[in-house]
Protein backbone atom coordinates (compact mmCIF):
# COMPACT_ATOMS: atom_id res chain seq x y z
CA UNK A 1 0.00 0.00 0.00
CA UNK A 2 2.86 2.25 1.11
CA UNK A 3 4.48 1.91 -2.53
CA UNK A 4 0.59 2.46 -4.18
CA UNK A 5 0.77 5.85 -2.20
CA UNK A 6 4.55 6.65 -3.36
CA UNK A 7 3.85 5.67 -7.05
CA UNK A 8 1.32 8.17 -7.36
CA UNK A 9 3.06 11.63 -5.93
CA UNK A 10 7.05 10.87 -6.97
CA UNK A 11 9.37 13.01 -5.48
CA UNK A 12 12.63 14.30 -7.40
CA UNK A 13 14.54 12.78 -5.05
CA UNK A 14 12.45 9.45 -6.14
CA UNK A 15 12.82 9.82 -9.41
CA UNK A 16 16.30 10.32 -9.60
CA UNK A 17 16.64 6.65 -7.20
CA UNK A 18 14.14 5.05 -9.90
CA UNK A 19 16.82 6.51 -13.08
CA UNK A 20 19.68 5.57 -11.05
CA UNK A 21 18.86 1.89 -10.51
CA UNK A 22 17.19 1.63 -13.92
CA UNK A 23 20.22 2.76 -15.47
CA UNK A 24 22.64 0.33 -13.60
CA UNK A 25 20.11 -2.39 -14.92
CA UNK A 26 20.99 -1.24 -18.19
CA UNK A 27 24.87 -1.25 -18.10
CA UNK A 28 24.64 -4.81 -16.64
CA UNK A 29 22.26 -6.33 -19.72
CA UNK A 30 25.14 -4.23 -22.12
CA UNK A 31 27.84 -5.89 -19.98
CA UNK A 32 26.45 -9.46 -20.46
CA UNK A 33 25.97 -8.60 -24.68
CA UNK A 34 29.33 -7.49 -25.18
CA UNK A 35 30.75 -10.45 -23.01
CA UNK A 36 29.08 -12.51 -25.20
CA UNK A 37 29.97 -11.15 -28.37
CA UNK A 38 33.44 -11.22 -27.50
CA UNK A 39 33.79 -14.05 -26.77
CA UNK A 40 32.07 -15.40 -30.18
CA UNK A 41 33.91 -12.77 -32.01
CA UNK A 42 37.35 -13.69 -30.35
CA UNK A 43 37.05 -17.46 -31.08
CA UNK A 44 36.17 -16.54 -34.71
CA UNK A 45 39.60 -14.05 -34.91
CA UNK A 46 41.23 -17.18 -33.33
CA UNK A 47 40.81 -19.64 -35.89
CA UNK A 48 41.00 -17.22 -39.12
CA UNK A 49 44.24 -16.23 -37.63
CA UNK A 50 45.37 -19.77 -36.93
CA UNK A 51 45.91 -18.83 -33.10
CA UNK A 52 43.69 -21.98 -32.55
CA UNK A 53 43.16 -25.21 -34.53
CA UNK A 54 39.65 -24.78 -35.91
CA UNK A 55 39.56 -28.45 -36.54
CA UNK A 56 39.86 -29.49 -32.49
CA UNK A 57 37.76 -26.17 -31.40
CA UNK A 58 35.92 -25.66 -34.19
CA UNK A 59 34.54 -21.81 -34.91
CA UNK A 60 31.24 -20.13 -34.78
CA UNK A 61 31.32 -19.25 -38.54
CA UNK A 62 32.01 -23.10 -39.09
CA UNK A 63 29.33 -23.91 -36.50
CA UNK A 64 26.48 -21.80 -38.36
CA UNK A 65 27.30 -23.59 -40.87
CA UNK A 66 27.07 -27.15 -39.74
CA UNK A 67 23.82 -25.79 -38.15
CA UNK A 68 21.91 -25.05 -41.27
CA UNK A 69 23.66 -28.21 -42.83
CA UNK A 70 22.02 -30.23 -40.09
CA UNK A 71 18.83 -28.24 -39.87
CA UNK A 72 18.32 -28.97 -44.38
CA UNK A 73 19.73 -32.78 -44.21
CA UNK A 74 20.58 -33.79 -40.70
CA UNK A 75 16.85 -34.06 -38.99
CA UNK A 76 18.42 -31.39 -36.66
CA UNK A 77 15.03 -30.91 -35.08
CA UNK A 78 14.26 -33.97 -34.95
CA UNK A 79 17.09 -34.74 -32.95
CA UNK A 80 15.91 -31.61 -31.04
CA UNK A 81 12.84 -32.93 -30.46
CA UNK A 82 13.85 -36.30 -29.21
CA UNK A 83 16.11 -34.59 -26.63
CA UNK A 84 13.52 -32.53 -25.20
CA UNK A 85 10.93 -34.90 -25.35
CA UNK A 86 12.73 -37.37 -23.05
CA UNK A 87 14.04 -34.45 -21.16
CA UNK A 88 10.45 -33.03 -20.67
CA UNK A 89 9.18 -36.69 -19.43
CA UNK A 90 12.16 -37.63 -17.23
CA UNK A 91 12.14 -34.25 -15.70
CA UNK A 92 7.99 -34.37 -14.99
CA UNK A 93 8.54 -37.67 -14.01
CA UNK A 94 11.19 -37.07 -11.31
CA UNK A 95 9.29 -34.14 -10.35
CA UNK A 96 5.78 -36.19 -9.69
CA UNK A 97 6.71 -39.12 -8.93
CA UNK A 98 9.47 -37.66 -6.24
CA UNK A 99 6.62 -35.94 -4.76
CA UNK A 100 4.62 -38.50 -4.24
CA UNK A 101 7.21 -40.49 -2.63
CA UNK A 102 7.88 -37.48 -0.15
CA UNK A 103 4.36 -37.35 0.71
CA UNK A 104 4.08 -40.57 1.75
CA UNK A 105 7.09 -40.68 3.56
CA UNK A 106 6.00 -37.17 5.29
CA UNK A 107 2.64 -39.08 6.35
CA UNK A 108 4.30 -42.02 8.44
CA UNK A 109 7.21 -40.85 9.92
CA UNK A 110 7.45 -44.73 10.44
CA UNK A 111 7.93 -45.80 6.84
CA UNK A 112 10.25 -42.37 6.90
CA UNK A 113 12.71 -43.93 9.21
CA UNK A 114 12.89 -47.22 8.07
CA UNK A 115 13.43 -46.42 4.69
CA UNK A 116 16.32 -43.74 5.82
CA UNK A 117 19.11 -45.57 5.09
CA UNK A 118 18.82 -46.84 1.85
CA UNK A 119 17.47 -43.26 0.48
CA UNK A 120 20.73 -42.44 1.63
CA UNK A 121 22.81 -45.02 0.04
CA UNK A 122 20.77 -44.65 -3.18
CA UNK A 123 21.63 -40.72 -2.67
CA UNK A 124 25.47 -41.24 -2.80
CA UNK A 125 25.33 -44.20 -5.90
CA UNK A 126 26.41 -42.33 -9.07
CA UNK A 127 23.22 -43.35 -11.18
CA UNK A 128 25.37 -43.34 -14.50
CA UNK A 129 26.71 -46.85 -13.57
CA UNK A 130 23.08 -47.97 -13.70
CA UNK A 131 23.05 -47.17 -17.57
CA UNK A 132 24.28 -50.50 -18.74
CA UNK A 133 21.52 -52.06 -16.28
CA UNK A 134 18.67 -50.11 -17.71
CA UNK A 135 19.29 -51.05 -21.33
CA UNK A 136 19.72 -54.74 -20.48
CA UNK A 137 16.42 -54.17 -18.47
CA UNK A 138 14.11 -51.95 -20.69
CA UNK A 139 15.78 -52.22 -24.05
CA UNK A 140 18.19 -50.33 -26.20
CA UNK A 141 15.68 -47.37 -26.64
CA UNK A 142 13.85 -44.06 -25.40
CA UNK A 143 12.78 -46.16 -22.03
CA UNK A 144 16.14 -46.50 -21.18
CA UNK A 145 16.71 -43.12 -21.16
CA UNK A 146 14.08 -41.63 -19.50
CA UNK A 147 14.95 -44.03 -16.62
CA UNK A 148 18.23 -42.65 -16.63
CA UNK A 149 16.94 -39.08 -16.33
CA UNK A 150 14.59 -40.66 -13.64
CA UNK A 151 16.41 -42.14 -12.07
CA UNK A 152 19.38 -39.37 -11.61
CA UNK A 153 16.37 -36.96 -10.37
CA UNK A 154 14.64 -38.59 -8.28
CA UNK A 155 16.40 -39.32 -4.86
CA UNK A 156 17.42 -35.93 -4.84
CA UNK A 157 14.18 -34.24 -5.38
CA UNK A 158 12.42 -37.32 -2.81
CA UNK A 159 14.79 -35.90 -0.65
CA UNK A 160 14.56 -32.23 -0.60
CA UNK A 161 10.84 -32.28 -1.12
CA UNK A 162 10.93 -34.29 1.90
CA UNK A 163 13.24 -31.68 3.99
CA UNK A 164 11.04 -29.09 3.10
CA UNK A 165 7.89 -30.93 4.32
CA UNK A 166 10.02 -31.14 7.73
CA UNK A 167 10.97 -27.46 8.16
CA UNK A 168 7.42 -26.53 7.78
CA UNK A 169 6.81 -24.52 11.13
CA UNK A 170 5.24 -27.07 13.73
CA UNK A 171 3.17 -23.86 15.17
CA UNK A 172 1.71 -23.38 11.86
CA UNK A 173 0.18 -26.91 11.78
CA UNK A 174 -0.93 -26.57 15.50
CA UNK A 175 -2.53 -23.91 14.29
CA UNK A 176 -4.70 -26.10 11.55
CA UNK A 177 -4.85 -28.44 14.21
CA UNK A 178 -6.67 -25.98 16.85
CA UNK A 179 -9.24 -26.07 14.08
CA UNK A 180 -9.44 -29.73 13.82
CA UNK A 181 -7.62 -30.10 10.55
CA UNK A 182 -7.55 -33.39 9.30
CA UNK A 183 -4.12 -34.77 8.20
CA UNK A 184 -5.25 -34.47 4.62
CA UNK A 185 -6.00 -30.87 5.40
CA UNK A 186 -2.56 -30.40 6.99
CA UNK A 187 -0.53 -31.31 4.08
CA UNK A 188 -3.12 -29.38 1.61
CA UNK A 189 -3.54 -25.76 3.42
CA UNK A 190 -0.07 -25.87 5.33
CA UNK A 191 2.65 -28.21 4.11
CA UNK A 192 2.19 -27.92 0.79
CA UNK A 193 2.16 -24.46 0.24
CA UNK A 194 4.78 -23.60 2.44
CA UNK A 195 7.29 -25.70 0.68
CA UNK A 196 6.85 -24.36 -2.08
CA UNK A 197 9.81 -22.27 -2.62
CA UNK A 198 11.96 -25.42 -1.68
CA UNK A 199 10.14 -27.53 -4.15
CA UNK A 200 10.76 -24.41 -6.59
CA UNK A 201 14.36 -25.22 -6.21
CA UNK A 202 13.90 -28.62 -6.06
CA UNK A 203 12.66 -27.99 -9.61
CA UNK A 204 15.31 -25.95 -10.72
CA UNK A 205 18.03 -28.64 -9.96
CA UNK A 206 15.85 -31.15 -11.15
CA UNK A 207 15.96 -29.27 -14.75
CA UNK A 208 20.04 -29.90 -14.37
CA UNK A 209 19.70 -33.16 -13.75
CA UNK A 210 17.41 -34.66 -16.28
CA UNK A 211 19.56 -33.02 -18.74
CA UNK A 212 22.44 -34.73 -17.47
CA UNK A 213 20.16 -37.99 -17.45
CA UNK A 214 19.03 -37.59 -20.56
CA UNK A 215 22.41 -37.07 -22.58
CA UNK A 216 24.21 -39.96 -20.74
CA UNK A 217 21.46 -42.19 -21.64
CA UNK A 218 21.57 -41.23 -25.23
CA UNK A 219 25.20 -41.34 -25.15
CA UNK A 220 24.76 -45.06 -24.22
CA UNK A 221 21.65 -45.96 -26.23
CA UNK A 222 23.48 -44.28 -29.05
CA UNK A 223 20.20 -43.49 -31.42
CA UNK A 224 18.84 -40.28 -31.50
CA UNK A 225 19.02 -37.00 -29.98
CA UNK A 226 21.48 -34.39 -29.61
CA UNK A 227 23.76 -36.69 -26.92
CA UNK A 228 23.79 -38.63 -29.99
CA UNK A 229 24.94 -36.02 -32.51
CA UNK A 230 27.39 -35.56 -29.75
CA UNK A 231 29.12 -38.58 -29.27
CA UNK A 232 28.48 -39.29 -32.91
CA UNK A 233 30.20 -35.99 -33.82
CA UNK A 234 33.38 -37.09 -31.91
CA UNK A 235 33.14 -41.00 -33.08
CA UNK A 236 33.52 -38.63 -36.70
CA UNK A 237 36.14 -36.45 -35.61
CA UNK A 238 33.58 -33.70 -36.70
CA UNK A 239 33.87 -31.33 -33.78
CA UNK A 240 31.80 -28.62 -35.41
CA UNK A 241 29.11 -30.87 -35.05
CA UNK A 242 29.87 -31.46 -31.52
CA UNK A 243 30.13 -28.22 -30.57
CA UNK A 244 27.03 -26.89 -32.35
CA UNK A 245 24.76 -29.34 -30.75
CA UNK A 246 26.42 -28.55 -27.25
CA UNK A 247 25.66 -25.01 -27.84
CA UNK A 248 21.81 -25.80 -28.99
CA UNK A 249 21.91 -27.84 -25.41
CA UNK A 250 22.92 -24.96 -23.47
CA UNK A 251 20.37 -23.00 -25.30
CA UNK A 252 17.57 -25.35 -24.99
CA UNK A 253 18.65 -25.82 -20.65
CA UNK A 254 18.74 -22.43 -20.31
CA UNK A 255 15.11 -21.67 -21.97
CA UNK A 256 13.86 -24.28 -19.74
CA UNK A 257 15.81 -22.69 -16.39
CA UNK A 258 14.09 -19.32 -17.74
CA UNK A 259 10.65 -20.91 -17.70
CA UNK A 260 10.89 -22.67 -14.60
CA UNK A 261 12.07 -19.11 -12.96
CA UNK A 262 8.59 -17.63 -13.97
CA UNK A 263 6.40 -20.34 -12.53
CA UNK A 264 8.58 -19.59 -9.14
CA UNK A 265 7.77 -16.04 -9.89
CA UNK A 266 4.18 -16.92 -10.38
CA UNK A 267 4.13 -18.86 -7.34
CA UNK A 268 5.78 -17.05 -4.96
CA UNK A 269 4.27 -13.33 -5.27
CA UNK A 270 3.10 -13.08 -1.64
CA UNK A 271 6.43 -13.16 -0.64
CA UNK A 272 7.42 -9.77 -3.56
CA UNK A 273 4.56 -7.49 -2.14
CA UNK B 1 -22.27 -28.28 37.89
CA UNK B 2 -25.04 -26.72 35.76
CA UNK B 3 -23.63 -23.19 34.94
CA UNK B 4 -20.19 -24.32 34.05
CA UNK B 5 -18.98 -24.54 30.93
CA UNK B 6 -15.63 -25.19 31.38
CA UNK B 7 -14.85 -28.24 34.65
CA UNK B 8 -11.41 -29.28 35.20
CA UNK B 9 -11.17 -32.60 38.28
CA UNK B 10 -7.76 -32.85 39.21
CA UNK B 11 -6.05 -32.73 36.18
CA UNK B 12 -2.38 -33.72 35.70
CA UNK B 13 -0.41 -33.85 32.81
CA UNK B 14 2.98 -35.61 32.39
CA UNK B 15 5.00 -35.08 29.39
CA UNK B 16 7.67 -37.92 27.88
CA UNK B 17 10.37 -37.30 26.09
CA UNK B 18 13.38 -39.62 25.24
CA UNK B 19 15.20 -38.19 27.98
CA UNK B 20 12.94 -38.04 30.21
CA UNK B 21 9.06 -37.00 31.88
CA UNK B 22 8.46 -33.38 32.58
CA UNK B 23 6.09 -32.89 35.01
CA UNK B 24 3.97 -30.25 33.97
CA UNK B 25 0.55 -29.56 35.70
CA UNK B 26 -0.32 -31.84 38.90
CA UNK B 27 -3.83 -32.11 40.23
CA UNK B 28 -5.24 -28.74 38.77
CA UNK B 29 -9.12 -27.99 39.56
CA UNK B 30 -11.27 -24.96 38.49
CA UNK B 31 -14.05 -24.53 37.03
CA UNK B 32 -15.07 -21.42 34.58
CA UNK B 33 -18.48 -20.04 34.56
CA UNK B 34 -20.74 -19.03 31.52
CA UNK B 35 -19.75 -16.04 29.71
CA UNK B 36 -16.84 -15.32 32.30
CA UNK B 37 -13.19 -14.24 30.93
CA UNK B 38 -10.72 -15.99 33.59
CA UNK B 39 -7.17 -15.14 33.66
CA UNK B 40 -4.81 -16.99 33.93
CA UNK B 41 -0.90 -16.35 35.59
CA UNK B 42 1.70 -18.32 36.51
CA UNK B 43 5.89 -18.02 36.03
CA UNK B 44 7.26 -19.25 32.79
CA UNK B 45 7.16 -22.81 32.42
CA UNK B 46 4.53 -23.78 35.13
CA UNK B 47 1.95 -25.58 32.35
CA UNK B 48 -0.20 -22.50 31.30
CA UNK B 49 -0.39 -23.24 27.49
CA UNK B 50 -0.40 -26.95 28.74
CA UNK B 51 -3.94 -25.95 30.38
CA UNK B 52 -5.08 -24.54 26.80
CA UNK B 53 -4.09 -27.44 24.77
CA UNK B 54 -5.86 -29.71 27.24
CA UNK B 55 -9.04 -27.41 26.86
CA UNK B 56 -8.88 -27.64 23.29
CA UNK B 57 -8.13 -31.13 22.89
CA UNK B 58 -4.87 -31.02 21.48
CA UNK B 59 -3.20 -33.05 24.41
CA UNK B 60 -4.61 -36.43 26.18
CA UNK B 61 -4.51 -35.56 30.20
CA UNK B 62 -2.49 -38.08 31.78
CA UNK B 63 -5.24 -38.18 34.80
CA UNK B 64 -8.19 -36.16 35.95
CA UNK B 65 -10.96 -34.88 33.75
CA UNK B 66 -11.95 -32.51 31.66
CA UNK B 67 -15.64 -31.15 31.32
CA UNK B 68 -17.07 -29.07 28.05
CA UNK B 69 -20.28 -27.85 27.39
CA UNK B 70 -19.54 -25.56 24.17
CA UNK B 71 -16.82 -25.16 21.19
CA UNK B 72 -13.81 -24.14 21.06
CA UNK B 73 -11.38 -22.15 19.77
CA UNK B 74 -7.76 -21.65 20.35
CA UNK B 75 -5.82 -18.37 19.87
CA UNK B 76 -2.11 -19.46 19.84
CA UNK B 77 0.83 -17.38 21.95
CA UNK B 78 1.59 -16.02 18.38
CA UNK B 79 -0.31 -14.97 15.73
CA UNK B 80 0.98 -17.68 12.97
CA UNK B 81 -0.85 -15.75 9.58
CA UNK B 82 0.04 -17.54 6.97
CA UNK B 83 2.24 -15.74 5.13
CA UNK B 84 0.67 -16.71 1.45
CA UNK B 85 -2.78 -15.88 2.06
CA UNK B 86 -4.22 -12.75 2.20
CA UNK B 87 -5.36 -11.29 5.06
CA UNK B 88 -8.72 -12.68 4.10
CA UNK B 89 -8.00 -15.66 3.23
CA UNK B 90 -6.33 -16.11 6.84
CA UNK B 91 -9.17 -15.08 8.58
CA UNK B 92 -11.42 -17.57 6.84
CA UNK B 93 -8.91 -20.26 7.24
CA UNK B 94 -10.97 -21.97 10.72
CA UNK B 95 -14.34 -21.76 8.42
CA UNK B 96 -12.56 -23.43 5.58
CA UNK B 97 -10.79 -26.33 7.80
CA UNK B 98 -14.49 -27.09 9.06
CA UNK B 99 -15.85 -26.67 5.92
CA UNK B 100 -18.31 -24.47 6.92
CA UNK B 101 -17.02 -21.42 4.43
CA UNK B 102 -21.20 -20.03 3.75
CA UNK B 103 -21.56 -17.22 1.87
CA UNK B 104 -23.44 -15.94 4.87
CA UNK B 105 -20.20 -16.76 7.27
CA UNK B 106 -17.63 -15.02 4.77
CA UNK B 107 -20.04 -12.28 5.04
CA UNK B 108 -19.84 -12.33 8.78
CA UNK B 109 -16.04 -12.00 8.48
CA UNK B 110 -15.63 -9.51 6.14
CA UNK B 111 -17.84 -7.45 8.59
CA UNK B 112 -15.95 -8.30 11.43
CA UNK B 113 -12.84 -6.93 9.64
CA UNK B 114 -14.27 -4.19 8.86
CA UNK B 115 -15.58 -3.08 11.87
CA UNK B 116 -11.84 -3.83 13.20
CA UNK B 117 -10.04 -1.54 11.40
CA UNK B 118 -9.10 -3.97 8.21
CA UNK B 119 -11.54 -3.26 5.55
CA UNK B 120 -8.76 -1.62 3.55
CA UNK B 121 -6.39 -5.00 3.87
CA UNK B 122 -8.42 -7.68 3.12
CA UNK B 123 -6.11 -8.65 0.09
CA UNK B 124 -3.06 -7.84 1.01
CA UNK B 125 -0.57 -10.51 2.62
CA UNK B 126 0.49 -10.47 6.49
CA UNK B 127 3.91 -9.43 5.93
CA UNK B 128 2.32 -5.82 5.47
CA UNK B 129 0.50 -5.51 8.63
CA UNK B 130 1.68 -4.02 11.65
CA UNK B 131 1.63 -6.44 14.96
CA UNK B 132 -1.31 -5.32 16.20
CA UNK B 133 -3.18 -5.23 13.02
CA UNK B 134 -1.93 -9.28 12.72
CA UNK B 135 -3.10 -10.18 16.37
CA UNK B 136 -6.51 -8.59 15.43
CA UNK B 137 -6.96 -10.88 12.21
CA UNK B 138 -5.82 -13.62 14.52
CA UNK B 139 -8.63 -12.71 16.63
CA UNK B 140 -10.85 -12.41 14.35
CA UNK B 141 -9.65 -16.00 12.66
CA UNK B 142 -10.57 -17.26 16.13
CA UNK B 143 -13.91 -16.02 16.55
CA UNK B 144 -15.05 -16.33 12.93
CA UNK B 145 -15.84 -20.35 13.64
CA UNK B 146 -18.69 -19.01 15.97
CA UNK B 147 -17.03 -20.63 19.41
CA UNK B 148 -18.46 -20.43 22.72
CA UNK B 149 -15.06 -20.59 24.55
CA UNK B 150 -12.26 -18.59 23.81
CA UNK B 151 -8.80 -19.61 24.77
CA UNK B 152 -6.35 -16.56 24.63
CA UNK B 153 -2.75 -17.65 25.10
CA UNK B 154 -0.74 -14.42 26.00
CA UNK B 155 -2.46 -12.80 22.80
CA UNK B 156 -0.96 -9.50 23.27
CA UNK B 157 2.98 -10.45 24.20
CA UNK B 158 4.02 -9.41 20.31
CA UNK B 159 2.56 -5.84 20.78
CA UNK B 160 4.27 -2.62 22.27
CA UNK B 161 3.28 -1.15 25.35
CA UNK B 162 0.47 1.26 24.11
CA UNK B 163 -1.28 -0.92 21.14
CA UNK B 164 -0.86 -3.26 24.01
CA UNK B 165 -3.34 -1.19 25.86
CA UNK B 166 -5.42 -0.64 22.99
CA UNK B 167 -6.13 -4.11 21.85
CA UNK B 168 -6.69 -5.75 25.34
CA UNK B 169 -9.68 -2.72 25.95
CA UNK B 170 -11.01 -4.04 22.44
CA UNK B 171 -10.50 -6.91 22.28
CA UNK B 172 -12.34 -7.16 26.27
CA UNK B 173 -14.98 -5.83 24.71
CA UNK B 174 -15.17 -7.49 21.70
CA UNK B 175 -15.54 -10.64 24.00
CA UNK B 176 -18.47 -9.07 26.63
CA UNK B 177 -19.93 -7.84 23.28
CA UNK B 178 -20.46 -11.25 22.07
CA UNK B 179 -21.12 -13.28 25.05
CA UNK B 180 -18.27 -15.33 25.00
CA UNK B 181 -16.75 -17.22 27.12
CA UNK B 182 -12.90 -17.36 27.60
CA UNK B 183 -9.67 -18.07 29.19
CA UNK B 184 -6.68 -16.07 28.90
CA UNK B 185 -3.07 -16.57 29.66
CA UNK B 186 -0.75 -13.87 30.34
CA UNK B 187 2.92 -12.78 31.80
CA UNK B 188 1.46 -9.39 32.64
CA UNK B 189 -0.29 -9.04 36.75
CA UNK B 190 -1.46 -5.63 35.34
CA UNK B 191 -3.14 -7.07 32.44
CA UNK B 192 -4.87 -9.87 33.98
CA UNK B 193 -6.45 -7.88 37.19
CA UNK B 194 -7.24 -5.27 34.30
CA UNK B 195 -9.33 -7.67 31.84
CA UNK B 196 -10.43 -10.91 34.18
CA UNK B 197 -13.52 -11.61 36.33
CA UNK B 198 -11.30 -14.02 38.03
CA UNK B 199 -7.70 -14.48 37.79
CA UNK B 200 -6.13 -18.50 38.29
CA UNK B 201 -3.18 -18.13 40.01
CA UNK B 202 -0.48 -21.33 39.42
CA UNK B 203 2.50 -22.26 41.29
CA UNK B 204 5.89 -22.94 39.69
CA UNK B 205 6.25 -25.96 37.27
CA UNK B 206 4.92 -28.42 37.99
CA UNK B 207 2.18 -26.20 37.88
CA UNK B 208 -0.75 -26.22 40.83
CA UNK B 209 -3.66 -23.70 41.53
CA UNK B 210 -2.48 -21.54 44.37
CA UNK B 211 -5.31 -19.25 44.43
CA UNK B 212 -8.25 -17.95 42.51
CA UNK B 213 -9.24 -14.41 42.78
CA UNK B 214 -12.33 -12.84 42.05
CA UNK B 215 -11.96 -9.41 40.56
CA UNK B 216 -14.17 -6.80 41.90
CA UNK B 217 -13.53 -2.87 41.27
CA UNK B 218 -16.23 -0.06 41.50
CA UNK B 219 -16.46 2.84 39.01
CA UNK B 220 -16.82 2.22 34.91
CA UNK B 221 -15.52 -1.60 34.06
CA UNK B 222 -13.23 -2.31 31.03
CA UNK B 223 -9.28 -2.90 30.92
CA UNK B 224 -8.35 1.19 30.97
CA UNK B 225 -10.96 2.37 33.69
CA UNK B 226 -10.27 -0.56 35.62
CA UNK B 227 -6.40 -0.14 35.90
CA UNK B 228 -7.52 3.53 37.33
CA UNK B 229 -9.63 1.42 39.93
CA UNK B 230 -8.65 1.77 43.73
CA UNK B 231 -8.41 -1.93 44.60
CA UNK B 232 -6.35 -2.52 41.55
CA UNK B 233 -2.82 -1.77 43.71
CA UNK B 234 -4.15 -4.64 46.39
CA UNK B 235 -5.13 -7.11 43.99
CA UNK B 236 -1.14 -6.47 41.89
CA UNK B 237 0.26 -6.73 45.50
CA UNK B 238 -1.33 -9.73 46.90
CA UNK B 239 -0.68 -11.81 43.72
CA UNK B 240 2.84 -10.28 43.00
CA UNK B 241 3.77 -11.78 46.30
CA UNK B 242 2.05 -15.17 45.59
CA UNK B 243 4.24 -15.46 42.24
CA UNK B 244 7.02 -15.02 45.01
CA UNK B 245 9.28 -13.30 42.08
CA UNK B 246 13.12 -13.56 42.65
CA UNK B 247 14.73 -11.55 40.74
N1 LIG C 1 5.83 -31.02 23.81
C1 LIG C 1 6.50 -31.00 24.98
N2 LIG C 1 7.36 -32.00 25.30
C2 LIG C 1 8.04 -32.00 26.46
N3 LIG C 1 7.93 -31.05 27.40
C3 LIG C 1 7.10 -30.01 27.16
C4 LIG C 1 6.35 -29.94 25.93
N4 LIG C 1 5.61 -28.82 25.97
C5 LIG C 1 5.88 -28.22 27.14
N5 LIG C 1 6.77 -28.94 27.87
C6 LIG C 1 7.27 -28.61 29.21
O1 LIG C 1 6.17 -28.48 30.08
C7 LIG C 1 6.29 -27.36 30.92
C8 LIG C 1 5.08 -26.46 30.77
O2 LIG C 1 5.04 -25.93 29.46
P1 LIG C 1 4.02 -24.81 29.03
O3 LIG C 1 4.32 -24.45 27.61
O4 LIG C 1 2.65 -25.26 29.33
O5 LIG C 1 4.41 -23.61 29.99
P2 LIG C 1 3.87 -22.11 30.01
O6 LIG C 1 3.41 -21.84 31.38
O7 LIG C 1 2.92 -21.87 28.92
O8 LIG C 1 5.22 -21.31 29.74
P3 LIG C 1 5.42 -19.86 29.09
O9 LIG C 1 4.92 -18.89 30.08
O10 LIG C 1 6.88 -19.77 28.91
O11 LIG C 1 4.66 -19.86 27.81
C9 LIG C 1 7.58 -26.67 30.53
O12 LIG C 1 8.55 -26.98 31.50
C10 LIG C 1 7.95 -27.26 29.20
O13 LIG C 1 9.35 -27.41 29.11
MG1 LIG D 1 2.98 -20.67 27.14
Amino acid sequence: MYEAELSKNISKEHEEYLKKVRQINISIRISQIIILIAFFGLWEIAGDLKWIDPFILSQPSRMWSTFIQLFRTGNLIYHIYVTMYETIIGFLLGTVLGTVIAVILWWSDYICRVLDPYLVVLNSLPKTALGPIFIVWMGNGQAAIITMALAISLIVTIISVLNGFKEVDDDEIKLLKTFGASRYQILQKVVFPSSIPTMVSALKINIGLSWVGVITGEFLVSKAGLGFLIVYGGQIFKLDMVMTSVLILSILAALMYIGVSYLEKYFLRWKLS
Amino acid sequence: MDDFIISMKNVSMNYHTVDGETKAIDGVTFDVNQGELLGIVGPSGCGKSTILSLIAGLLKPSSGEIFLDGKVSYMLQKDYLLAWRTILQNALLGLEIQKKLTAENKKNVINMLMKYGLGDFLNHYPNQLSGGMRQRVALIRTLAVGPDILLLDEPFSALDYQTRLAIADEVWKIIKQEEKTALFVTHDISEAISMSDRILVLSKRPGRVIKIHKIITSGEQGPLNRRKAPEFRDYFNEIWKELDVHV
